[in-house]
């Protein structure tokens, strides 16, 4: 499970950006093609979190109509179409979360658990959240940000981010205090940012910019 | 809270594109998004940077049966249209085409508008509809498009940085709403090019950059791929 098949992300940049260009003008034809092309993507991407298929079905729905009548907004000089393509997915999935659905999968872990049990193993043979984000590596800067971070900041902000875990959740997932695992993801995001921020700029500085 | 202070604005973007921010805190926050440029800036910036994580998900295809709810729902059958229509035969039926505001508003802020009584130009946006593939290689960017007032001359100017290989060249067309779309000439990709070809606007529904040839289309009609295109509304 090491080497993850990647969405060449940039790759397919330029071939989504001209078909959301052209859904937005009303070109069914391409937005058949754009949902050939990401809605697995996308699916998956809303099945990690909303774990009821036939819901995550409705939302994957709802996604596309939106992208139907959004994307005419849509701007290539401004975002990447797969970013704004799944940011659309995620906020959609999220906003379609109740409790009521959240609460079931969580289980009640035995702090004397090893550590990589909780994390890693869940109830199917998906991968855990961590082993996802030690897979994020199609941008290298990106992965290596994430290498830096410590490791419970790592945990948290995996749990939250592809499982969809309120801080809540993750905190009882994690045994954890709640107060202490908020800070966890915020240090994580933030450390992610200036990571990332100065690889951009050692990139400009390689370029001769 | 001061959402225009870039400071402010980032925490709130990060918890809601993590997804930390729920329930009411997160409509409160998609409803701020809509006045503050700021934190729809720092929301972007996050999105571009938390979203590649993603990438590492294994794809699931979704059953055939969602694809034939969202058909049913946007309306009409969206069967891949078979004739090959040129483009700008299609242009006419493409609906819903606007700019995206925030070009707009970018492009309002480059034009210099000539002081005085005269009326000002008619600004239009092209937008990127996608670069060409491969080699042709321009990158996504928008141009805009300046006409004065009577429609005798337009100065166009790239918005950001359009880079074209050195085989190709950018040629600017008005398109009308029916027939066949008339060259205005080669536009430069990194400067401002005047347009001298009167009545600009004259039966001109659209205007349009292909690539093309160095020296313009062989055929007087556009040979290459669309990149920038923008309506005309007057």
């Amino acid at each position: 499970m090491s080497s993850a098949p990647q969405p060449e992300w940039s790759d397919r940049s330029r071939e989504l950006s001209q078909l959301l260009a052209r859904t937005g003008l009303g070109d069914r034809a391409a937005f058949a093609t754009l949902y050939r092309k990401t809605s697995a993507h996308l699916f998956a991407v809303v099945l990690r979190i909303c774990r009821d298929r036939g819901q995550a079905e409705d939302v994957l729905q709802d996604v596309y109509v939106s992208v139907w009548r959004a994307a005419s907004g849509f701007d290539a000089a401004q975002s990447q179409p797969m970013t704004w393509l799944t940011s659309i997915a995620r906020n959609r999935t999220i906003d379609g979360l109740r409790r009521a659905q959240t609460q079931p999968r969580l289980q009640t872990t035995s702090t004397d658990e090893e550590d990589s049990d909780v994390y890693e193993a869940t109830a199917d043979d998906r991968p855990g959240p961590l082993e996802l984000l030690s897979r994020s590596s199609d941008a290298r800067a990106l992965s290596t940000c994430i290498d830096g971070l410590a490791a419970p900041q790592r945990q948290s902000l995996a749990l939250a981010f592809y499982d969809g875990l309120t801080h809540a959740e993750v905190a009882e997932k994690m045994g954890e205090p709640l107060g202490t695992v908020k800070s966890w993801v915020r240090r994580a995001l933030m450390s992610l940012k200036t990571c990332l921020e100065r690889a951009v700029q050692r990139d400009e500085a390689a370029a001769g910019r | 809270m001061d959402y225009s202070r870039p400071a402010l604005a980032d925490r709130p973007a990060a918890e809601y594109v993590s997804g930390a921010l729920r329930g009411p805190a997160r409509r409160r926050f998609e409803a701020l998004l809509t006045a503050h440029p700021a934190l729809r800036a720092a929301v972007a910036q996050w999105q571009a940077r938390l979203m590649p994580l993603t990438g590492a998900i294994e794809p699931v295809e979704p059953p055939a049966s969602v694809w034939d709810r969202i058909e049913s729902r946007i309306g009409g059958s969206t069967a891949p249209v078979a004739t090959r229509t040129a483009w700008w035969n299609r242009l006419a039926l493409w609906r819903g085409f606007t700019a995206a505001a925030g070009a707009a508003a970018i492009a309002l802020a480059l034009v210099n508008v000539a002081p005085g009584p005269a009326r000002p130009p008619i600004v239009v946006v092209l937008s990127a509809t996608g670069p060409a593939a491969g080699a042709a290689g321009a990158v996504p960017a928008s141009f805009v498009a300046s006409i004065s007032s009577d429609g005798r001359a337009m100065v166009t100017r790239p918005i950001t940085h359009v880079s074209v290989s050195p085989d190709r060249a950018l040629e600017l067309w008005a398109v009308p709403a029916e027939g066949v779309p008339r060259s205005l000439g080669l536009i430069s990709a990194d400067g401002t090019t005047i347009v001298k070809k009167g009545k600009v606007l004259d039966n001109t529904s659209a205007l349009a950059v292909t690539l093309e040839p160095p020296s313009g289309s062989p055929t007087g009609k556009p040979t290459g791929p669309i990149v920038y295109l923008g309506k005309l509304q007057i």
